[in-house]
C-alpha cells in the first residue's frame, strides 16, 4: 500500500477509470470513461448506440455495480426483445436489481407532467427525481436513451442548456458515469441536434456508417473525453453475440471517404 | 522437390507464435493448407481460422472432408461466398464477410473468432495475399496486413499468409518481407 499522499497523487494525475468493458473502446480510451464524467453518445440511426449503451450496463452490473437504463423512446420490455443474446448476459442482474430499467414517460407521469413542453421548474423535478433514484438505487452507471428525445420537450435552448447542465452536475456529484444518446441525421455538421449538449458534455463519442466505394461500415469516433488522452481516428465495428468489436479504420492513403 | 505437409508442420512448430509467408504453387497448394490446418495446427493443439479470399470455404471443406481431416476446430472467414451462399445452407463454422474489399469486417471476424476460442491458441491462415490484392489497393493491403499482425502478435497467435509465386506485385513482395517474420517456401525441402 502506498502512503496516503502518493495515493491523491495518482488520483490527479489519473482520474479512477470506469471501464466500458468493451475492449477495443477501453484500449481507445486509456482504460475506460473517467468516473463521474457525462458523455454523449450521438449517432444516426441504427448505429448501434442503444446497443453500446446496453453493454456498458451489462459489464457494469457483472462487476457488481448497479446500473440504471432510463428508456425515453421505446417501451424497455420491447427494447429487451431486440437486444443482441450476449454470451455473458445474465438474467439474474436484472431479478437482483443490478440492471434496472426505468421508462421515462412513467417519469413524467408520476410528476405529473402531462404538457408536451416542459417549463424550467419542470426540469429542476426532473432532474431531482433522477437524482433521487440514483440515491436510492445506488446507481454507478445509468443511460438515457434519448436525451434528443427530452430535449424534444425542453425546445428552448436555455431550458436545454439547464436540463443537460444540472443532469451532469446531479450524476456526478454521484459518483455516476452517464451516457446520453443523442439522435442526429447522418447529413448533420454537429454533435447534437440542438448543439448545446455537446458544448456541455464531458465527452463526444460520435457513431456513423461509412460508404466506402459501395461498402457500409458502422464507425464509432471518439471526439472528445475529458480527463484522459485518446485516440481521435475513426474504428469499425461489428455488433457481435460476444460484444461489440472494434477495429481501425484502413485509411488506403484515400482518407477512407465515401 | 515440394515439401510435404508434416515438414511444413515441423517447422512451424520450432517457431514461435509468428507471422510467415508461405510461398505456393498450384502443385503445392493442398499439401501447403494441409501442413497448416491439419498436421500443424493438431501437433501445437491450436484452433485454425481460415480466411478464404481465394476460393469459396465450401470448396476447401469439401476437399478438407476427402482428406478425412478433422474439422472440429476450423473456422472459415469466407470474403467470397456472400453472393452464392444464403443464410440457411451456410456451414456453422463459415462466418461471411459481404465482400474482399471490406479488410475491417475481415479482421472483425478473426478478432471474433479469436474472442470466442479464449484460453486456446490459434493458427490463423491467409489464402491468400494475392486474392485479396485483386480487389484492395497495395496502400489500403498493407495497411491491412500490418494492422492484422500486429494485433494476433498481442494475441501470441500464429499467421500463415499464403503468396503464390510468381503472382504478387513488387510492391506486394516487398511489404510481405517487411511485415513478416520470415518468409517459408513450399517448393523446396531444404532451406
Ligand atoms: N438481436 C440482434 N442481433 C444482431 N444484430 C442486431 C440485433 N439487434 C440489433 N442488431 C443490429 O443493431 C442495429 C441497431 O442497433 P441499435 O438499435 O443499437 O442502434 P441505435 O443507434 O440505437 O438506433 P436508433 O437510432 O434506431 O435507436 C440493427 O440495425 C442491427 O443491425
Ligand atoms: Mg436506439
Amino acid at each position: 500500500m502506498p502512503p496516503d499522499d502518493e495515493g491523491a497523487e495518482v488520483d490527479d494525475l489519473e482520474r479512477a477509470r470506469c471501464p466500458t468493458g468493451i475492449e477495443g473502446l477501453d484500449n481507445i480510451l486509456n482504460g475506460g470513461i473517467p468516473r463521474g464524467n457525462t458523455i454523449l453518445f450521438t449517432g444516426s440511426c441504427g448505429t448501434g448506440k442503444t446497443t453500446l449503451s446496453l453493454e456498458f450496463l451489462v459489464h457494469g452490473a457483472l462487476a457488481g455495480e448497479n446500473c440504471l437504463f432510463v428508456s425515453v423512446t421505446e417501451a424497455s420490455e420491447k427494447l429487451m426483445r431486440n437486444v443482441i443474446p450476449y454470451d455473458f448476459f445474465d438474467e439474474n442482474l436484472i431479478k437482483k436489481g443490478k440492471l434496472v430499467f426505468v421508462d421515462m414517460p412513467v417519469i413524467y407521469r408520476r410528476l405529473g407532467m402531462t404538457a408536451m413542453e416542459l417549463t424550467l421548474e419542470d426540469v429542476e423535478t426532473l432532474v431531482k427525481a433522477l437524482g433521487d433514484l440514483v440515491d436510492e438505487l445506488s446507481i454507478k452507471r445509468l443511460v438515457i436513451d434519448s436525451v434528443t428525445s427530452v430535449c424534444y420537450r425542453l425546445k428552448t435552448e436555455e431550458k436545454i442548456r439547464n436540463f443537460i447542465l444540472k443532469v451532469g452536475k446531479t450524476l456526478s456529484d454521484r459518483g455516476c458515469t452517464s451516457l446520453l444518446i443523442s439522435e442526429i441525421s447522418p447529413s448533420a455538421e454537429r454533435y447534437s441536434l440542438y448543439g448545446v449538449e455537446e458544448a456541455i458534455a464531458d465527452g463526444i463519442v460520435l457513431m456513423g456508417n461509412l460508404e466506402r466505394r459501395g461498402d457500409l461500415l458502422r464507425t464509432l469516433q471518439v471526439v472528445k473525453m475529458r480527463g484522459t488522452n485518446h485516440s481521435r481516428a475513426k474504428y469499425v465495428l461489428d455488433l457481435t453475440p460476444a460484444g461489440i468489436l472494434l477495429v481501425p479504420l484502413l485509411k488506403g492513403g484515400s482518407g477512407g471517404g465515401t | 522437390m515440394p515439401k510435404s505437409p508434416s515438414k511444413l508442420a515441423d517447422e512451424l512448430a520450432e517457431l514461435p507464435p509468428s507471422a510467415i509467408a508461405l510461398s505456393i504453387r498450384d502443385d503445392t497448394y493442398f499439401d501447403a493448407i494441409r501442413g497448416v490446418v491439419d498436421r500443424f495446427a493438431t501437433k501445437k493443439d491450436l484452433n485454425t481460422i481460415y480466411i478464404s479470399a481465394a476460393i469459396p470455404s465450401q470448396s476447401i471443406i469439401d476437399v478438407l472432408k476427402i482428406l478425412e481431416i478433422d474439422m472440429e476446430r476450423i473456422y472459415f472467414v469466407d470474403s467470397v461466398s456472400h453472393t452464392m451462399m444464403g443464410s440457411t445452407k451456410k456451414p456453422e463454422n463459415v462466418l461471411l464477410v459481404e465482400s474482399s474489399t471490406m479488410l475491417e469486417n475481415i479482421m472483425l471476424k478473426v478478432e471474433y473468432l479469436l474472442k470466442k476460442s479464449e484460453g486456446k491458441g490459434s493458427v490463423i491462415l491467409l489464402d491468400s495475399i494475392n486474392a485479396l490484392a485483386i480487389h484492395n489497393s497495395s496502400t489500403i493491403l498493407s495497411e491491412f496486413v500490418h494492422i492484422l499482425i500486429n494485433n494476433l502478435r498481442a494475441k501470441n497467435a500464429y499467421i500463415v499468409l499464403f503468396s503464390i509465386e510468381g503472382f504478387g506485385s513488387e510492391e506486394i513482395n516487398n511489404m510481405m518481407g517487411f511485415v513478416c517474420d520470415l518468409t517459408l517456401d513450399m517448393s523446396e525441402e531444404g532451406r
